[in-house]
């Protein structure tokens, strides 16, 4: 290991660990500044009526203590970082006793579920869009590029409503809402496995088609950008054939791409948001959303916490790993 | 008499704009280099120099389009040939090229090996990897590279390096004849001088047989070629040896050219720097006489109307232009005796810009 | 400078943008000269259809004129009992095994098919047998909507009147060629994309909602533009720990995703300050990262240059070199950052509205506010009422493809590697 490459890891890793320090005292802080207070609610909904003042006076510091409202902030900070050391992430005020991990366990497989394939079956095909594109270029490309720009305009709500519209109110031949049939309890039922696959369908494609035009336009400029480097030009005199430059030409135009599909998978708890509302989709992003509208502080924390640090870790990664593959990063970075 | 290693007769190129205009930027040039030997080609940018340098490849790709004229290299005219045969036959084995920038020659993911690995087997697909690696190694200690350079990859290279290793890339297959277009302009000094040397070696070593020296700095072509060759839009101006077309240039333009660099030669170091008022015209409309006419400070009026054919005189030495060789040499001599005198009295003139030194 | 603009409009792609986008931004500014009305008053109640809405009481008093349309009868019957109930009537008489052998789907027969329903069906006697073809739920119910509707139009023959509602109104025979002129009618208006839920002229609320929308973008660019352009301005030139505590901020906001943040201090801020500029600024203030971070690398690739370090050994101030020096080489990379973030702006609060975290929702309708009625009045689910909600998306896809288109046409003329 060269100087230069310990150098360059020692100051990703030191700022990385401040910058997941800061992020945890911002994700308790940010959610604990949203007004109305969650424990009043709380007691309003449980108590009965005709309680006296005494009793309710009772019954919030019965929920204060049993979320740790009592404390100082300092006292709730240590708690809510053993509770996240431990994984547990405290006990839900909203849907109380339920535990937040549990309520994060039911939302995250659905999301990551539906989310990652998205992901991955939209960069790739953008990809290929874009890089037949900027190679064929012509009068293929000539439609081609409006095209994906104005498909990468539509929002992504857009696509959704649009996509839930034709296929599940006119068409009919998807359902409307939900990851599986109402009706249904989980199980590994072929029944239920089919009920699955038929409500993934719209909420998946909504995701791809959003990202097939964003990638295909950055894959075209890029490629076209490279096919014009100089490089290029001095392989084809040297009597390289095509096909072998066109994979230079792709694989350095890939490279740059490989951070947004990183990011993306980083970010698809928030970016999940859109779909999921739309769709009603059990993931993670509808339950963040249910804890803000219910001030559900533990909720609302535990989720940015784990959207923070798989940003952190995916950008922490793709700094390293570019160190090693891309050889322009590395040049810029070690000296 | 040795024998010939390049032959070029006529040859014509076009650009093709994407509004389908056509920009003829190498208009019937010939020329022929002997076995050998070097030929300087100079000219401001934008005259055609890079355009000849790609269209001599005989491997063409758009915007650039052959139109006409014959590419004879060694006895082998390649002009007319499949393209594909050109590439896996004629370029990088007959005919090599070193590109104006070096610095992006390279492509920057791809290790130095890897890529002589993928010339090499564009031409010899059997060829064994292990085999080129060795060869290459014995390559580069031959032209004093560090062997290290091998397994970096081009951005971990200084820029002196990369063009030395793009040199030496070029030359891997013992081309006949090497095209080196501004090899040196974007190194400094002690760069420039390593890679001047670096090429004078591959000749005297035999790993090329002729080579074209593509420069606008023409101190650099004294010494590096035997032949120098000037061109504007897109044609051949003059043609003679190193010396005379440095000592003696005949047409106006190359005498422009002469006069606004500096020649660090006796005889020239004394002289005054004036540059060339105007540009070079519009290749998409070129001017229907002579093509300098419009910058000459001796054009005729006919000289706007009528074509110039390239004429030969003295020995080995061509021209275009309409006066005559003795017309245009009594105007310099008188030129210059004016100059003279404006040195020993100077007064403030309203003549052509004078620039001084080092600007 | 001329010159730049000239050559920025000689790209095809900038000047197609470019239309698009003023299209839009003059559509805005003129429409309310011409329809003066509150774009949020209610018209009546539900979604409409798009389509010219005659007033019945009105068109009684206007004046009528003798017209024989030929095809009149077909037309009204056709209107009355369209072809597709006609085929259904038949396939279920047929079901219950009566006899409709003499019967056809022509107008002639339509009296005799819809007196036949009225004879046979029975919704409750449906559900019972179990009549072939007609086993689902889904076909029952249609077979209901459709008993419904043949039991609203009783006579197919001329119709009598009431004008009035009191004892003594006048009874008025209509004749089947009687009609009106529709400019003539008292009250009547054209709904070119009908009504949302509210019951307000949709194009109205749109074009009203794009303008805002279009501010908020506005004002969101700036201050991310701005904010963006100092941040990098002064952590690329200034550089040192100033430069690592910024882009540490910077970090910050990147690992915290915008969208996140946006909704924590949107929700912090509380609903009743929600105004459309709150919204605008917290959208600017989570959006400025990334034009900072391209800021910052533009300008350390440019402090090194010859003419900058001319200044600095000249002497001239921080302030001075950032201007004369600095800002004009990036001058034209900042004009399409700040294109990008107004787009971005547009579509952030489109995505927080459509989240119910949208301005304050009773003053002003901007897009987002758009979507997320028609998505809470089931626009795209159980009404179907497409005019609520496509036009807004097309709207948002114009926006953003013109500003993008824009952005392309920019990258063009100022990034020769990326011409074609």
């Amino acid at each position: 290991m060269t100087k230069g490459l310990k150098k360059y890891l020692k100051k990703k890793i030191f700022w990385f660990i401040v910058t997941f320090i800061a992020a945890i005292i911002l994700n308790f802080i940010l959610p604990r500044m949203m007004p109305g207070d969650p424990v009043n609610a709380i007691v309003g909904k449980s108590i009965s009526p005709g309680a006296t003042a005494e009793q309710v006076q009772e019954q919030i510091a019965f929920y204060k203590h049993q979320f740790g409202l009592d404390k100082s902030l300092l006292g709730q900070f240590g708690d809510f970082v053993k509770n996240a050391a431990k994984g547990t992430f405290g006990v839900s005020y909203n849907q109380y006793p339920r535990t937040v991990s549990d309520i994060i366990g039911s939302g995250i497989w659905w999301t990551i579920a539906l989310q990652l394939p998205a992901i991955l079956v939209g960069w790739i095909l953008g990809n290929l869009l874009g890089a037949v594109a900027a190679y064929k270029r012509g009068i293929w490309d000539k439609a081609f590029m409006p095209a994906s720009l104005f498909l990468s305009a539509i929002p992504a709500f857009g696509a959704a409503v649009i996509l839930l519209v034709v296929f599940a109110v006119n068409l009919k031949i998807a359902p409307v809402n939900g990851a599986y049939d109402p009706g249904m309890i989980p199980s590994f039922t072929p029944k239920f496995i089919a009920s699955v696959i038929a409500h993934y369908q719209l909420p998946f494609w909504s995701i791809v088609i959003i990202s097939i035009g964003g990638q295909a336009v950055g894959m075209r400029s890029m490629s076209i950008y490279e096919l014009n480097a100089d490089y290029v030009k001095y392989a084809r005199f040297l009597g390289i054939k095509d096909s072998k430059i066109v994979r230079y030409v792709f694989r350095n135009a890939m490279l740059p791409q490989v951070t947004g599909l990183a990011m993306s998978i980083g970010s698809m708890v928030g970016g999940a948001l859109v779909a999921e509302t739309i769709f009603s989709y059990p993931g993670l992003g509808m339950a963040m959303l249910n804890a803000i509208g219910s001030s559900d502080y533990p909720v609302i924390s535990a989720i940015t916490l784990i959207i923070t640090v798989m940003v952190l870790l995916a950008s922490f990664l793709l700094d390293i790993i570019y160190a090693f593959i891309d050889p322009r990063v590395k040049a810029a970075q070690f000296e | 008499m040795s024998k010939t290693m390049l032959e070029v007769n006529g040859l014509t190129t076009k650009y093709i704009t994407r509004f389908h205009e056509d920009v003829y930027a190498v208009d019937h040039v010939s020329l022929k280099i002997e076995q050998g030997k070097s030929l300087g080609i100079a000219g401001e940018s934008g005259c055609g120099k890079s355009t000849l340098a790609l269209s001599l490849m005989g491997y063409y790709f758009p915007p650039l389009h052959y139109t006409s004229g014959d590419i004879i290299i060694d006895g082998k005219n390649i002009s007319g040939m499949d393209p594909d045969e050109v590439r896996r036959n004629v370029l990088g084995t007959e005919i090599a090229y070193i590109p104006q920038a070096a610095m992006n020659a390279l492509n920057p993911t791809r290790k130095i090996y890897k890529f002589i690995e993928d010339v090499i087997l564009a031409h010899n697909p059997k060829a064994n990897k292990k085999d080129i690696y060795e060869m290459a190694r014995h390559r580069f200690s031959e032209l004093n590279l560090p062997l290290e350079a091998l397994d970096k990859h081009a951005v971990e290279l200084s820029g002196g390096m990369k063009q030395r290793v793009v040199i030496a890339i070029s030359t891997i297959l013992k081309p006949k004849v090497l095209i080196a277009d501004e090899p040196s302009s974007a190194l400094d000094v002690t760069s420039q001088k390593v890679v001047i040397k670096m090429l004078r070696d591959m000749m005297d070593k035999g790993f090329i047989q002729a080579m074209i020296f593509i420069t606008h700095e023409l101190p650099l072509l004294y010494n590096v070629t035997d032949d120098i060759m000037v061109m504007y839009a897109g044609q051949i101006v003059e043609r003679g040896s190193a010396k005379e077309m440095v000592f003696d240039p005949v047409h106006p333009y190359s005498r422009g050219l002469m006069r606004s660099i500096l020649v660090p030669e006796e005889g020239t170091r004394d002289a005054k720097l004036i540059a060339i008022p105007g540009t070079p015209p519009n290749l998409k409309r070129p001017p229907q006489g002579c093509r300098f006419a419009e910058r000459c400070r001796y054009a005729q009026p006919a000289c706007r109307y009528n074509q110039m054919p390239i004429l030969d005189f003295d020995q080995g030495r061509s021209y275009r232009c309409g006066l005559s060789v003795d017309e245009l040499r009594e105007i310099y001599r008188k030129e210059d005796e004016a100059d003279a005198q404006a040195v020993a009295n100077p007064v403030e003139s309203d003549g052509p810009v004078r620039l001084t030194k080092g600007v | 400078m001329k010159n730049t603009l000239r050559s920025v409009f000689h790209s095809p792609r900038f000047v197609v943008g470019f239309v698009i986008f003023m299209a839009i931004l003059l559509t805005t500014l003129i429409y309310p000269f011409f329809v003066t009305r509150d774009p949020l008053q209610g018209l009546g109640k539900g979604f409409l259809a798009p389509g010219t809405y005659v007033s019945v009481y009105d068109t009684n008093t206007a004046q009528t004129y003798r017209v024989e349309l030929p095809e009149a009868n077909a037309n009204r019957m056709e209107s009355i009992v369209p072809m597709e109930d006609r085929v259904t009537i038949i396939e279920f008489l047929t079901a219950k095994g009566v006899d409709v052998s003499h019967l056809t789907t022509d107008n002639s027969d339509v009296a005799v098919l819809v007196s036949q329903w009225k004879e046979n069906y029975d919704e409750a006697d449906v559900k019972k047998s179990k009549y072939p073809g007609f086993t689902t739920q889904a076909k029952r119910k249609a077979l209901a909507r459709l008993d419904k509707r043949l039991s609203g139009n009783q006579s197919l023959a001329a119709m009598n009147v009431t004008l009035g509602d009191g004892e003594d109104a006048a009874t008025t025979k209509v004749a089947d060629s009687d009609y009106v002129k529709v400019s003539e009618v008292a009250n009547a208006i054209t709904l070119p994309l009908g009504t949302d839920n509210f019951g307000r002229d949709t194009l109205t609320e749109l074009v009203k909602a794009t303008g805002v929308s279009l501010l908020i973008g506005l004002i969101a660019g700036t201050v991310a533009t701005l904010l963006g352009l100092i941040v990098g301005l002064l952590a690329g030139y200034v550089g040192g720990l100033l430069d690592d505590i910024l882009m540490f901020i910077a970090n910050l906001f990147t690992v915290i995703p915008g969208f996140v943040l946006l909704i924590l201090i949107y929700y912090s801020i509380g609903q009743s300050a929600r105004g459309v500029t709150t919204c605008a600024l917290v959208i600017g203030f989570t959006s400025w990262v990334w034009t900072a971070r391209s800021v910052r690398s533009q300008v350390i690739s440019l402090r090194n240059r010859d003419h900058v370090n001319l200044s600095k050994l000249s002497g001239h101030s921080l302030v001075r070199i950032v201007v004369t020096d600095i800002l004009p080489y990036i001058a034209s990379y900042v004009v399409m950052a700040f294109i990008l973030q107004v787009s971005s702006g547009i579509l952030a609060e489109a995505q927080l509205s459509l989240l119910g975290l949208g301005p304050k929702t009773t003053e002003v309708p901007t897009l987002g506010l758009m979507m997320n009625w028609a998505k809470l009045f089931g626009a795209y689910t159980s009404s179907n009422a497409w005019w609520a909600y496509f036009p807004v998306i097309l709207v948002i896809a114009l926006i953003s493809f013109s500003l993008n288109l824009m952005n392309t046409g920019l990258d063009q003329v100022f990034n020769p590697a990326l011409r074609d």
